[in-house]
């Protein structure tokens, strides 16, 4: 009898640690939304600036602010930065998605392993009724 | 029957018989948080659209002033000072991301133009999304009855 119960505990105790595991993983998932979110309003404005700089004629005059200076720039080099952030955005955005693909994964095979514990917790329980 | 994108699911019409009451609540609610979220969207557009045409037209007034007016600067929101209005020909312009580009008048009339156009058919998009969603909202509503 008191094995069993024991065998209980241990059961509800992996429960909770399951649960707190799934918890987690979905704090993961929010956070990667978060994430995401923010870089595809980053990749939306540098493609704008992207466009109205092609739209530029050679000679004409950038300007780039950083911090409280406004420093000109040469027009080549403001477009190579634009196109660089623009590939490192895309970049990122790329890794989140696998990362994204692996934390659904373990949420949906740590859901299945959370059902399991729960039956045999139950059958447990059943187990002990009868007996 | 529904399709994972990103997080969200796209429901259709014809499987709402077949859910659960459980489901379609969870259906109504996803619809109306996406009501929510539009609402906020149209509601920037908006106001990023009077930005626009605010700016649009102090271009306009300041192409009609001569050279060397007197005019008060902005230096913050309730400080002013003396200035002189230089050539007015030449504008600056916030493409985003820090970069600033000088244009002509007449370029940067053009500008304030396409970005406004640009936003007009971007809030014209999301009003159609926004009333799919709300029919969506309404037909499950319907299912909850039957």
């Amino acid at each position: 009898m008191s094995s069993s119960s024991t065998a209980l505990r241990e059961l509800q105790r992996d429960l909770e640690n399951k649960a707190n595991d799934l918890s987690k993983l979905q704090k993961d998932i929010a956070k990667n939304h978060q994430v995401r979110k923010k870089y595809t309003i980053q990749l939306g404005e540098n493609e704008l600036v992207l466009k109205e700089l092609d739209l530029l004629n050679e000679d004409a005059n950038v300007y780039k602010l950083i911090g409280p200076v406004l420093v000109k720039q040469d027009l080549a080099e403001a477009n190579a930065n634009v196109r660089k952030r623009i590939e490192y955005i895309s970049a990122e955005s790329k890794r989140l998605d696998a990362s994204l693909q692996d934390l659904e994964e373990k949420k949906y095979s740590k859901r299945e392993a959370i059902l399991k514990v729960q039956q045999r917790i139950q059958s447990h329980q059943a187990g002990k009724a009868k007996a | 029957m529904a399709s994972s994108r990103g997080g969200q699911q796209v429901i259709r019409g014809g499987d709402m018989e077949k859910m659960s009451l459980e489901q379609l609540k969870a259906v109504k609610e996803q619809a109306d948080i996406e009501v929510n979220l539009l609402q906020d969207s149209l509601n920037n557009i908006r106001t990023a659209t009077a930005r626009l045409e605010i700016a649009s037209t102090a271009l306009n007034d300041l192409s009609l002033r001569p050279q060397g007016k007197k005019m008060l600067v902005p230096l913050t929101a309730s400080l002013y000072v003396h200035g002189t209005l230089d050539d007015s020909e030449k504008v600056l312009v916030d493409i985003g991301t820090g970069y600033f580009v000088e244009k002509t008048m007449a370029e940067g009339k053009d500008y304030c133009e396409r970005k406004i156009n640009l936003l007009k058919s971007n809030f014209d998009q999301l009003i159609e999304i926004n009333a799919s969603m709300e029919l969506l909202s309404e037909d499950v509503l319907g299912g909850y009855f039957l």
